[in-house]
């Protein structure tokens, strides 16, 4: 697990933002898990995922990304995500997570709706 | 990436020159454009495949609508298809082409044969299997922990 992601995790207004490198698979779950509880994500309303562009995500990162979103829902907190591709667009629409999501196609898009 | 670089290919590591030339000779190679599918999930698997060049995606068919993203192989001597050893000798994925590229393919029943007829050769590849196999069941198993973490979080919630 030593450098499967790097997280960085910084705060713009009312957003926590998760600056998301590397690709996401199940390895990656612990570095989500402490970016989620990061001192600057947590207690917040509002999360924006921000992935690499050149990111993979596979099935075990979707459900590493599923349990966020769970979490998020029970915490009554809004996620939003950008820096998808539009392959992962597709798959992120036909697995579903955008019924729980947003996903929008830059940063300042994004910050801009969450406010 | 020439047959002789078949040596890069997981499977073969441990060979030598020798049974690397008798496998290239059921060895051929295609060139592939974004969005070829080289091998469907649930076929008949009657090849193993290196990828030489390019990049090629591995899914799996969930239901008619959704397909799950398995793994993306990027680099020069990542191989798939090894199912095509294993009874029934059905692909256990789909694989796809995302940028143009060119493959390997290594005919299952030479393969088979020239394993039948090479004890060290049979052996090496189904211990190299076996260890790529291991690996996958290490995935999956931390996968359905993560989605049986996410079901009881949500049952006590």
């Amino acid at each position: 697990m030593a450098d499967q992601n790097k997280i960085i995790v910084e705060t713009k207004g009312t957003v926590a933002v998760l600056d998301i490198k590397g690709d996401v698979t199940g390895a990656s779950e612990p570095f989500f898990s402490e970016a989620y509880h990061h001192p600057d994500a947590d207690g917040t309303g509002k999360l924006l995922l921000k992935f690499d562009g050149e990111a993979y995500i596979n099935s075990g990162g979707i459900a590493v990304l599923i349990q966020l979103l769970a979490e998020a829902k029970r915490n009554r907190q809004r996620v939003c995500i950008t820096g998808l591709s539009a392959h992962f667009k597709k798959v992120f629409h036909m697995v579903g997570i955008t019924r729980f999501a947003d996903i929008f196609p830059s940063v300042e898009e994004a910050l801009k709706e969450m406010g | 990436m020439s047959k002789m670089d078949l040596a890069s290919g997981y499977l073969f590591k441990g060979l030598g020159k020798e049974q690397l030339k008798r496998i290239s000779e059921h060895t051929g190679e295609i060139e592939v454009k974004p969005g070829h599918e080289i091998c469907r999930e649930g076929e008949s698997a009657a090849s193993i495949f290196l990828l030489c060049r390019g990049a090629v995606e591995l899914i799996t068919s969930v239901n008619d609508h959704i397909e799950l993203p398995v793994s993306i192989m990027r680099e020069p001597g990542a191989m798939f298809g090894s199912s095509a050893l294993i009874e029934p000798h059905v692909y256990t994925l789909t694989a796809k082409c995302q940028s143009s590229g060119s493959i390997l393919h290594i005919d299952r029943l030479g393969l088979q044969n020239i394993m039948s007829g090479d004890d060290h050769c049979g052996s090496v590849i189904m211990k190299n299997l076996a260890a790529y196999f291991l690996a996958r069941l290490k995935e999956t198993r931390q996968e359905l922990k993560i989605h049986f973490k996410t079901l009881l979080r949500s049952f006590r919630a």
